[in-house]
């Protein structure tokens, strides 16, 4: 064990404090009893209550889980089909254009993403709005679900499946009674990584979105335009509170999945 | 270690040997390759309906290759592969009448030990007091009625091995294909359970193909051995002839413990005319070999080895009588492993021979002990003699 020096103490603090001290200011103030965002003036919950009489954050909040829950499962099943090949289908032409290809939007700037999908929408004559929105999170939070996805698929025994079709099982059959209740907690944490990747994005939904679909995040943003309000940092507070819930979920499972899976090893090669 | 044909089917059981059976597995040239490696080459081989056939080899031999292409997980580059009448190569894994017990075991995590055994029986939609009858029945075959709610993760490795044994049996498959079944388990759980194996197989009939490392084991269980090497079948008998009577080097030395001698045929024995003499060494004796009926004798002058079991082998202080190999060295070394001791005895000219006696008597009585002038000694029918 390493020791738990001065330095190494300051250094976390200093991170720590870098990377959260905004958005704890954020959510101390949108606890402020005054209208005023940067002068404390008691404590209060009154703005919670004024954002959920707020009609226009209310709709935007509706779209925004709307396009979370179509988007993220889209994204959660053509991430476990693309993750099936990538990591199943051995070898064959252009295997390694088409895993580079999943990947790809990983490291694509959002605004490109963005851009791309709008000319694609206005050139295909596509009324934008709550659909294109949807359209376009999938496309990009089915890499990451590819990417969590093909991880489990990269460790799962493939004697568990040869066993069941030994035992009589189809193809089909071996794949949702074997293959996906093991692989379950990874498909549901790539499922709460694609919905709070949809909830937090900014970029894309603004080029792909058209009237009536207004997301959370635009129109925080469109609000903070015309000045911080203490409603905003309650609105924001919310969306802070849900997005860290679901990324904090999908790591437990990912981490409990590990833990299980290395306590199972641990027992077969006790056993053997 | 010495061999016993028991097979879990009587003694006279030996259907390779009538002509009229037909038999339940052919392979007819069958050949594997994976790219350019050849994992199987130009193989034949028959089994018949309740033998337990042992497959044995070294690692990497293509052992579990041969099995995965009777469950059908691969399939064979060139050749055939019959059962019965019809071509396996055209059934898919699910459709065969064919199970396996994988060397993993290969239990589903997420099901209960139960829920592992009735697997195969729902894919056939059987109804549903049928399966519960039948998973009750394989529980109480496997002795695991205390843990029929477990998941596989709250088992031992011997109880686990018990789950995938029962789940490959509940579907009472005609050919049930074994890959080191019983390599996790302890010497006594181990021989406790080839002896399960043994009474499942008269209780069920079923045809049993096992892969092993422990050659012990094969002895034990098996109706017929096929020794493999590199892809191809070395030799196929019963333990007995396997162990008795090796068709070359290879499967001599891969069987138990063996000395090796390598010569030129002389001719025959001027005594006896079933015995041919091989010339080793110059200083010495030729040696003299009993040949198996019918006798044909090889052509003089072509190089041939003889080989005899340690077992075989008599280790005396004085010049022994009424016996045909006698070769004179000085103890080297004894192993003792408690029921038997092992003398390597160097003769004059450095051939290492090796001699084991059973210990009769406690060991500070031992007669013989190291740097003694000893004489090893064996008759002409306690060798064979090896073409290869
Ligand atoms: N899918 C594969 N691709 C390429 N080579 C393979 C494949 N499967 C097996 N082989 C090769 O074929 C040969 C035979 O393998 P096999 O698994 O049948 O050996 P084995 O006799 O079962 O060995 P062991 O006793 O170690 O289990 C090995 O050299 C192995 O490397
Ligand atoms: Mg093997």
């Amino acid at each position: 064990m390493r020791r738990f020096s001065f330095f190494n103490a300051s250094a976390l603090t200093l991170g720590f404090a870098f990377l959260y001290l905004p958005i704890v200011l954020l959510i101390i103030f949108s606890f402020n009893e005054s209208r005023l965002v940067t002068v404390w003036g008691g404590f209060s919950t009154k703005w919670y209550s004024a954002v959920f009489a707020n009609k226009g954050f209310m709709d935007a909040a509706w779209v925004t889980v709307r396009v979370g829950l179509v988007s993220a499962t889209l994204a959660t099943i053509l991430g476990t089909m693309a993750a099936l090949v990538l990591v199943r289908a051995g070898r064959f032409p252009g295997k390694t254009l088409f895993s580079g290809m999943v990947y790809a939007p990983l490291v694509m700037p959002e605004v490109i993403t963005g851009l791309s999908l709008l000319l694609l929408f206005v050139s295909l004559d596509f009324d934008r709005g709550f659909w294109t929105v949807i359209l376009a999170h999938v496309t990009f939070s089915m890499c990451y679900s590819a990417v969590v996805i093909s991880s489990r698929l990269v460790t799962f025994d493939m004697s568990l499946e040869e066993a069941a079709m030994d035992l009589g099982a189809s193809r089909m059959a071996t794949f949702f009674q074997i293959t996906v209740p093991i692989i379950l907690p990874s498909i549901v944490s790539a499922w709460l990584l694609s919905f709070t990747l949809s909830l937090d994005d900014l970029v894309i939904a603004s080029f792909t979105s058209g009237p009536g679909a207004t997301t959370l995040p635009m129109k925080i943003y469109s609000q903070v335009r015309l000045g911080v309000t203490p409603e905003i940092n309650a609105l924001s507070t919310i969306l802070v509170v849900l997005v860290s819930t679901g990324v904090i979920a999908a790591s437990l499972l990912t981490k409990r999945r590990e833990v299980q899976r290395r306590r199972e090893e641990r027992a077969a090669v006790a056993g053997g | 270690m010495n061999g016993s044909p028991n097979s879990g089917s009587g003694c006279n059981f030996a259907p390779w040997s009538d002509p009229k059976e037909k038999p339940l597995i052919r392979f007819d040239a069958v050949t594997k390759k994976f790219g350019d490696f050849v994992a199987i080459d130009n193989l034949n081989l028959k089994i018949y309906e309740r033998e337990f056939f042992a497959l044995l080899g070294p690692s990497g031999c293509g052992k579990t290759t041969l099995m995965r292409m009777l469950a059908g997980f691969e399939q064979p580059t060139m050749g055939s592969i019959m059962m019965r009448q019809q071509h396996l190569t055209d059934i898919p894994p699910h459709r065969r009448p064919v199970n396996m017990m994988f060397q993993s075991y290969a239990l589903f995590p997420h099901m209960s030990v139960e829920q592992n055994i009735a697997f195969g029986l729902k894919q056939e939609k059987r109804p549903k007091a049928e399966i519960k009858d039948r998973v009750e029945e394989m529980i109480a075959l496997v002795q695991l009625q205390a843990f029929a709610k477990r998941k596989p993760h709250q088992l031992s490795g011997g109880q686990r091995q018990r789950v995938a044994l029962a789940r490959s049996l509940a579907k009472k498959p005609k050919l049930l294909l074994l890959d080191e079944p019983l390599g996790a388990l302890d010497r006594k759980l181990r021989e406790q359970t080839q002896f399960e194996l043994m009474t499942i197989q008269e209780k069920l009939g079923t045809t049993f193909v096992i892969v092993t490392h422990d050659q012990e084991e094969a002895m034990t269980v098996a109706s017929r051995i096929a020794l493999m090497d590199q892809g191809k079948l070395v030799q196929v008998s019963t333990p007995r002839e396997i162990y008795e009577t090796p068709n070359s080097r290879y499967v001599a030395d891969f069987l138990g413990d063996v000395n090796i001698i390598g010569g030129h045929i002389l001719g025959p024995d001027d005594k006896e005319d079933d015995i041919v003499q091989l010339a080793w060494h110059e200083d010495y004796a030729p040696l003299r070999i009993r040949l198996p009926q019918p006798v044909s004798f090889p052509e003089k002058g072509t190089e041939r080895w003889v080989a005899v079991r340690p077992e075989k082998v008599r280790i005396t202080k004085e010049y022994p009588t009424d016996t045909h190999n006698i070769l004179k060295g000085k103890v080297l070394d004894i192993a003792y492993t408690g029921n038997i001791s092992t003398y390597h005895v160097e003769t004059e000219d450095g051939q290492i021979i090796k001699s084991q006696e059973a210990n009769l008597e406690h060991l500070h009585r031992r007669a013989i002990t190291w740097d003694d002038e000893v004489y090893v000694h064996w008759r002409a029918g306690g060798c064979v003699l090896l073409e290869r």
